[in-house]
């Protein structure tokens, strides 16, 4: 009984100090705004990290993936990666992030058409522009 | 626009010249040879011309071929038959005579000079033979005789026809105001019925008569009698004003001073209208008739373009023109004479079509257009403007398996170029020419160009148009 008491109190302190400190984390998270800490475009994505960042990417890869991470993200909201092909907007992909920081990614299958030079615009729902990524697909 | 109007419009200046003067010979050959057969000749060959036109016409080939060989044997059997009159015609008349003279306007026999000559002869029982020729010319009729060239007096013929005169026995021949010729022998006739108190001299004065519209005035030695023959008949003449009368009737050679005057004028008009439908009928089978087609390649050029305004695009840049006309004009035809023109005038930024028109087309008078390819043409125009842009490295070919293209970082960074708003507004990037990856092995860097695209867009200024490209390479990783 004395060790279920002693159990229950080691809970109870736990989540208080849980709660203790996360609470300055999300009152800090929340007063920055959303920041993105690293943007890449790889040739696909494992355990939450870029597989193989590159410039230039090869038609026999199979598909390319777009990968961004923000390290701050004050509410639950959206990002978008604009995908263009010389120029010409090719996608458009809406991805969800949650506070207080989130890794996501896009991607999209390469064809025999989609050879050249492309560009990927990550931008906020209002249209601020974050980073743009440069990158060739090629034979 | 009506047919007639049409035509007018497509006559050149120098078309009208062509006409002018050609008729001016033509009126000139008339002026020049009238009176001689060789009028008479032309005439024939120009009916010979013109039935081989038809027959060239109408597709009969061996006739018009049958009728080319015989105008061109007749235009030499011209020069051969007639040479003594154009010889005559080249040698006796000078230079204003040839050009611009009318021979018969200044050949008026004096009436009176040679009435009172004639009676006086008469009185004298002078026997006398004078020759009035008309249009006819008489030199092929007439014989002998020694050229005179004598102002015609009264005193001029009593001598000639004096008994003592070696040359009193033939016929004197006037013409205007000159003795032309003494002495001449006249084809004497074989009439039968004439009177047997008429010698040799009015046999013949009719001889002449018969074979020409010459006036002949025969004076009697015995009777003293004045006959005139004309047309093959003899006139007795009873005074002197009934002679002038007689003269003054006689055709062509202006006895008559303000009949002949009134006769010629018509006459050489007539000549002269003849002779400008004739030119006008050969210009037109020549210049009209024979229509040819052709083919032109023109470069368009923009007139009136708005200076802010600049020309970045154009579906084409040539016309094909289909043009057609007469031979001659087509074969003559520059290139540089044709003009397509499009007014800019009105033109906004952006695309602007035009339909080409022929108020658009600048032909040469006498060409006709036919058709126009493309008949519409797309002309960008816009306001030039400088932006800065990003610059990409654009890869080709394939790295070896094992390397990865990692990193790329070009210097510069950015670029400005120069080009239409409207074009510039669809361009966020700018790119490389094509970098090969096949032949890249360890990281470096490699200087390249950039490939502007469209054409119209040009480095700003002071802008480097080459680009240093630095990658970085690594050995791939095992997935």
């Amino acid at each position: 009984m004395q060790t279920h008491f002693h159990i229950q109190r080691v809970r109870i302190a736990g989540l208080i100090m849980l709660l203790v400190l996360s609470l300055p984390v999300s009152t800090w998270t929340a007063d920055r705004p959303l920041n993105l800490a690293e943007a890449v475009m790889c040739e696909g994505v494992r355990d939450l990290a870029p597989l193989n960042p590159a410039a230039v990417f090869s038609i026999a890869t199979g598909k390319v993936s777009c990968f961004s991470n923000f390290d701050t993200v004050p509410s639950q909201s959206y990002i978008y990666h604009h995908w263009y092909h010389r120029d010409k907007l090719s996608t458009k992909k809406k991805l969800f992030l949650k506070p207080p920081s989130w890794s996501t990614y896009s991607s999209i299958q390469l064809r025999e058409a989609d050879k050249g030079p492309w560009r990927v615009e990550i931008t906020d729902d209002k249209g601020t522009l974050f980073a743009t990524l440069r990158f060739s697909v090629t034979d | 626009m009506d047919l007639g109007s049409s035509f007018i419009a497509a006559i050149r200046w120098q078309d009208a010249v062509d006409i002018l003067l050609n008729s001016y010979i033509l009126f000139r050959l008339y002026v020049l040879f009238r009176g001689t057969n060789v009028i008479r000749v032309i005439v024939g060959i120009a009916f010979l011309w013109v039935f081989q036109r038809v027959a060239v016409a109408m597709g009969l080939i061996v006739t018009s071929w049958a009728m080319q060989g015989i105008i061109a044997g007749a235009a030499l059997i011209i020069i051969i038959v007639f040479r003594n009159e154009i010889r005559s015609v080249l040698q006796a008349k000078n230079l204003r005579g040839l050009l611009w003279g009318f021979p018969y306007a200044a050949e008026r026999p004096p009436l009176e000079v040679i009435s009172e000559s004639v009676y006086e002869l008469a009185r004298r029982r002078i026997g006398a033979l004078i020759v009035l020729p008309a249009k006819d010319d008489l030199e092929d009729t007439c014989q002998g005789g020694l050229a005179w060239k004598g102002q015609l007096s009264k005193e001029m013929l009593l001598s000639i026809f004096w008994n003592g005169n070696p040359v009193h026995d033939g016929a004197v021949v006037l013409q205007g105001r000159q003795v032309q010729q003494v002495g001449t022998i006249l084809p004497l006739s074989k009439r039968e019925d004439l009177p047997s108190y008429y010698g040799t001299r009015h046999r013949a004065a009719v001889g002449l008569a018969e074979v020409s519209d010459a006036l002949v005035v025969v004076v009697s030695e015995e009777r003293g009698q004045v006959v005139v023959a004309k047309g093959g008949e003899l006139l007795p003449i009873q005074d002197n004003l009934q002679l002038e009368e007689i003269l003054a009737n006689h055709g062509a050679r202006g006895l008559h001073p303000r009949a002949e005057s009134w006769r010629d004028k018509l006459e050489l008009g007539t000549a002269a209208l003849v002779s400008t439908i004739c030119v006008l009928g050969i210009w037109f089978s020549f210049a009209r008739g024979l229509e040819t087609f052709t083919s032109l390649e023109i470069p368009i050029e923009y007139m009136n373009r708005s200076s802010s305004m600049e020309i970045f695009g154009a579906s084409v840049n040539t016309i094909n023109l289909n043009l057609s006309g007469s031979g001659a004009l087509i074969r003559s035809l520059n290139p540089d004479q044709v003009k397509v023109k499009l007014d800019l005038s009105r033109a906004k930024v952006g695309p602007n079509s035009y339909t080409i028109t022929r108020e658009d087309i600048d032909l040469p008078p006498g060409i006709n257009l036919k058709s126009v390819a493309p008949a519409t043409v797309e002309v960008t125009l816009d306001v030039p403007v400088e932006k800065e842009l990003p610059i990409q490295a654009d890869w080709s070919g394939k790295l070896p398996e094992n390397l990865i293209l990692e990193s790329v970082k070009l210097v510069p960074e950015r670029v400005r170029v120069v080009g239409g708003s409207q074009i510039l507004k669809e361009i966020d990037t700018l790119y490389t020419d094509k970098l090969p990856l096949n032949t890249l092995k360890t990281s470096g860097a490699m200087t390249t160009r950039l490939a502007l695209q469209p054409g119209t867009l040009k480095i700003a200024d002071g802008a480097r148009d080459k680009v240093v490209v630095r990658f970085t390479l690594r050995e791939r990783r095992v997935r």
